[in-house]
């Protein structure tokens, strides 16, 4: 009881290990009280019979003395633990490191590592520190992926179109998905596509990075895509994100996301799901293989199960955005001397994207007034100089019209004249197209 | 730990059980109902071991269902702190690792790993010594530490430390 007080005083001392000394002196003392310094002052001759009883005493005395020091010891290191622990984080509300109950929830929630963990701020920050030096050793950077319209294309069964319904047949076996692409998954009422080339993408991509999945799709069904992506878990174990573990609505956040966001890359069709993390995302084509997703989007085309098409497997969108992800993960990686930990994939990211449309000179005529912020930062992005005069540099104009003044003048003066959509595949594709295949028609 | 206790239970029975089988079906479903569940007082029900006595039935007004009062036996599991449990690790990650013992899942943090291990990525993450004698990986068995426990409706969580002597790897499932 008298070091229980004890200890439960200490924390209002500012300096504890004075009062410590004396402490483990008056309990030592306490302890052996035999061992007093009168028995020194015996007489030589009863020293033959005192060596020995001292020798007794002595070692009883000293496993005393060390079980009350192991005891003092022991409620020290309690007593500083309780002071010192700043509850790094919880799991079933308790302390993650010292195991006591913590009232009132705070915190980020990791939900998708397992229910019931929270971590805080600086235990996270730590945890990515620790984290990006031994990744960084490994040469991989992390790399989060979206599911719908960036990997795969899901539809509702009851969504097919009459011109689809013939994939119902055609639809691949759930034993070993290993192998399909089409699945049906009867118990979730849906139907889904794995874009083609995405076995490799992630095998490839797995090399370079460390994978999340990042979807704002429900937990049952992110898991079950996860499934069919990854069906042996090697790529996603415990990392896959979805809106239930976000920490915004509509929004996806790389705060749930145990990596520093300067070694984040992100894959994404949707934009303004990231506003906070632009400089981190590879924006992807949309890949939509089921009529009802293109209707989503308000296109009237066929989609491309109707036309019983698909992209292509070497040289559609995943293909492509891969060839970009080897060449920045190369750069990151081969870049100058200066230390690893201080480079930023984002600045890197940039300075690729940059050479894309690097040496065009771009005008634009008569472009939709909404439209045009956006692509003119579109192009400045991808390395092209943007003018609003004519101008005999101009190498490009970008125009829906053949007929403006700016169309005939490069008409004229041989330069191209192309459509807008010539910069949005630069940007999704991170290549300069061939002009040809965006050239305008002239209007009846 | 484990305990062999008597606990006692008001069950709601339907008037379609009444008959030859009543003291049979009551059983069942209290084996059904009680099963498997948990209560901070007594921890997780494992089994129904013996019924020791029914008490008389109270017939409810408009519904027809009879209230029993059952006192039965069963075999009841509580983690304590300070206890010693071997557990199954389910996941390793940079956090820590996740291990289970029966219903209980335990969290040991990775500062509750000794120093001397250091956690591994890929795609059998682990925690290993720097000679690696020793490796902590998805399935290993482990003798840990509890350091705090909390008991919820149908889960027990606890934290465990590993960081003590004799605690650790028991069974390694890669060496096997």
């Amino acid at each position: 009881m008298k070091q229980m007080s004890v200890v439960a005083d200490s924390p209002v001392h500012s300096s504890s290990s004075d009062d410590f000394v004396a402490f483990l002196d008056n309990e030592l003392g306490a302890s052996s009280p035999d061992s007093s310094p009168d028995k020194e002052a015996e007489s030589q001759d009863e020293l033959e019979s005192v060596r020995i009883k001292r020798r007794k005493i002595e070692s009883i005395d000293e496993t005393e003395g060390s079980t009350s020091e192991g005891i003092i010891k022991q409620n020290l290191e309690a007593s500083v633990e309780v002071d010192v622990c700043t509850h790094p984080g919880s799991f079933g509300s308790m302390c993650i490191r010292c195991g006591q109950k913590l009232d009132g929830e705070s915190g980020v929630t990791f939900g998708y590592i397992h229910k019931g963990l929270r971590l805080h701020e600086e235990e996270i920050s730590r945890l990515r520190n620790t984290d990006m030096k031994s990744l960084l050793g490994h040469k991989k950077l992390y790399f989060v992926l979206d599911l719908d319209h960036t990997l795969l294309n899901s539809t509702l069964l009851a969504h097919l179109s009459s011109e689809e319904s013939y994939l119902l047949n055609q639809t691949d076996s759930l034993a070993d998905v290993s192998k399909g692409s089409l699945f049906k998954l009867e118990h979730m009422h849906m139907m889904t596509k794995l874009r083609p080339f995405v076995r490799s993408f992630l095998k490839e991509a797995s090399k370079m990075f460390e994978m999340y999945i990042y979807t704002m799709g429900d937990r049952p069904y992110a898991l079950e895509m996860a499934k069919l992506l990854d069906p042996q878990g090697e790529y996603f174990n415990a990392k896959v994100i979805s809106r239930d573990d976000g920490t915004q609505k509509h929004q996806k956040g790389l705060d749930v996301v145990l990596g520093q966001e300067s070694a984040v890359l992100i894959l994404d069709d949707t934009e303004h799901a990231w506003m906070k993390h632009k400089d981190n995302l590879i924006l992807m084509e949309r890949y939509h293989f089921f009529a009802s997703s293109c209707r989503q989007f308000g296109f009237n085309c066929k989609s491309l199960a109707e036309l019983r098409n698909d992209e292509d497997e070497t040289d559609g969108a995943l293909a492509k955005i891969l060839r970009v992800l080897k060449q920045v993960h190369c750069t990151f990686f081969n870049k100058h001397q200066d230390d690893l930990v201080d480079r930023d994939v984002r600045q890197v990211l940039s300075s690729v994207r940059s050479k894309v449309l690097g040496g065009c000179v771009i005008i634009f005529s008569r472009i939709f007034h909404g439209a045009l912020p956006s692509l003119r930062k579109m192009a400045e992005q991808l390395g092209a100089t943007c003018l609003t005069e004519v101008d005999p540099s101009v190498t490009h104009v970008v125009a829906t019209d053949a007929g403006t003044e700016k169309s005939w003048w490069a008409v004229k003066e041989n330069k191209f004249l192309v459509h807008p959509r010539w910069i949005e595949a630069a940007n999704y594709f991170w290549e300069k197209q061939p002009e040809e295949n965006f050239i305008i028609k002239k209007k009846q | 730990m484990f305990f062999h206790i008597v606990l006692e239970r008001n069950m709601q029975l339907h008037p379609r059980y009444f008959g030859r089988n009543l003291r049979d079906n009551l059983v069942s479903k209290l084996m059904k109902d009680v099963e498997g569940t948990c209560s901070g007082r007594h921890g997780f029900v494992v089994a129904v071991t013996g019924i020791e006595n029914i008490g008389k039935g109270l017939i409810r007004d408009g519904t027809g269902f009879v209230t029993f009062p059952v006192k039965y036996q069963c075999v009841v599991f509580r983690p304590f702190k300070g206890e010693i449990l071997e557990a199954v690790v389910t996941m390793v990650n940079k956090m820590g690792f996740f291990a289970e013992a029966g219903p209980v899942q335990i969290f040991v943090s990775n500062h509750l790993i000794p120093d001397d291990m250091e956690f591994q990525s890929g795609d059998m993450p682990n925690y290993t010594t720097s000679d690696g004698s020793v490796k902590i990986q998805k399935d290993s068995e482990v003798r840990l530490k509890i350091i705090g426990t909390r008991v919820d409706a149908t889960e027990i969580f606890c934290i465990g430390t590993i960081k003590d002597d004799f605690l650790g790897v028991i069974n390694d499932p890669a060496t096997v």
